[in-house]
């Protein structure tokens, strides 16, 4: 019999698509059925770290910051404080509440966070963090690259992301950030020389820790470390989050909290 | 103007969870006012499922039988529905009853905690987890 290339194609594309839906692991039964976007209030599951085929831990999954989302400060070390630089409290004493760029539906950048999770998505040369919060992402190059330099490093909201592993522990190094973003809704600032480097460690089924270093020359006295852990939220999905209907900023006119800690240091004359 | 201070017990509860909810978006305070609570009973007008609210319309007779429209402001569809509220928890032609704080500035504006509905009962759980 005849075989027609057409078919003999058909056969290797066929067989291609059998060997690739092989290597895609499907849960055998589907997730139990719950509301939509998982339950805020359910406790983070316990178990080991779940770890890739090269051994690797494996970061993916939807995950929930709790702590430092109004004043990024409790995430210092205790007793710690902001090094602000003498210039960074002057510009912050005149900020107002109404100033808030995510207030205005802008994106929520790092080192801030929003109550809502985020889904971390690995892939050879990617890592993803998909937020929810306003519909944000971040893509982090696992493929060897450096960060550009002079000209070709635009300033951009999340700034350009390469990482790599250190043992367990994963390494993202920032920097192109632009300066239109605040730290929380307190109102921290930062300037657009900021270099962030976080090292997130998934030291359990449930929990990931993770650490940024922030050096800002620009706009901060010495680099700080801020510290938090994250949870995995149990059969949670990311919801949409398209923010079309903001009522606030033009129904608010007070000073940022920040800028009332502004003014009491610069009235002490501590620049810490 | 129909609007009553309620309980002190449930209106503190209803402070640290509307702070606690509002604060990752705005300053509670900045916007609302924390000493002047109200609690208001009319019939739902518009349901906006938005972000960064979710916002509740509702129609308010005062004494003198004059209605006003009231505009108050929900944490996100996000926040509720992980907290066990759905889109048509509330709807068009409900009678409810809201508690919560007037705004500082906006006419007819205010912040929503605890609703409840024609009969009384809860249908918002002041839960101080909402939010984190």
């Amino acid at each position: 019999m005849r075989t027609h290339p057409f078919r003999i194609g058909v056969v290797i594309a066929a067989a291609f698509v059998a060997s690739i839906g092989a290597q895609i692991t499907v849960p055998s039964t589907p997730p139990p059925q719950t509301r939509a976007g998982g339950s805020i209030t359910a406790k983070a599951p316990s178990g080991p770290t779940p770890r890739k085929p090269n051994g690797q831990p494996d970061l993916t999954g939807v995950w929930l910051r709790r702590a430092g989302i109004v004043n990024i400060e409790q995430l210092l070390p205790k007793g710690e404080t902001l090094p602000f630089r003498p210039e960074t409290l002057k510009r912050m004493s005149q900020l107002k509440s109404q100033d808030d760029p995510q207030l205005k539906c802008l994106p929520v950048a790092t080192p801030r966070s929003e109550p809502y999770p985020f889904r971390i998505v690995e892939t050879p040369t990617h890592i993803f963090i998909v937020m929810e919060a306003v519909h944000g992402y971040r893509q982090v190059f696992m493929d060897g690259r450096k960060h550009p330099t002079g000209e070709d490093l635009q300033l951009s909201w999340q700034g350009h992301s390469i990482g790599h592993w250190e043992g367990n522990t994963l390494v993202v190094d920032t920097v192109g950030f632009n300066d239109l973003t605040w730290f929380d809704n307190w109102g921290h600032i930062h300037s657009d020389k900021m270099h962030v480097v976080e090292r997130f460690t998934r030291v359990d089924l449930g929990h990931l820790n993770a650490s940024m270093l922030v050096d800002d020359p620009g706009a901060y006295s010495r680099p700080f470390t801020l510290n938090y852990t994250a949870e995995l939220m149990p059969n949670a999905e990311l919801m949409e989050y398209i923010c079309d209907n903001e009522q606030d900023a033009p129904n608010i006119d007070a000073p940022a909290d920040a800028a009332i800690d502004a003014e009491k240091l610069l009235k002490q004359g501590n620049s810490r | 103007m129909r609007y009553q201070p309620f309980r002190i017990g449930g209106a503190i509860a209803l402070l640290l969870l509307l702070s606690s909810t509002l604060d990752a978006h705005h300053s509670f305070s900045a916007q609302y006012d924390s000493s002047k609570p109200v609690e208001m009973r009319g019939t739902v007008t518009k349901v906006e499922w938005t972000n960064p609210h979710a916002r509740v319309y509702i129609d308010v007779r005062d004494d003198k039988g004059q209605t006003a429209n009231w505009n108050f402001e929900m944490a996100s569809p996000n926040i509720l529905v992980r907290n066990g509220w759905k889109q048509n928890t509330v709807k068009i032609g409900d009678q409810i009853t809201v508690s919560g704080y007037l705004a500082r500035r906006g006419d007819h504006m205010a912040i929503a905690g605890a609703v409840a509905d024609a009969t009384g009962k809860p249908i918002f759980d002041s839960n101080p987890d909402i939010a984190r």
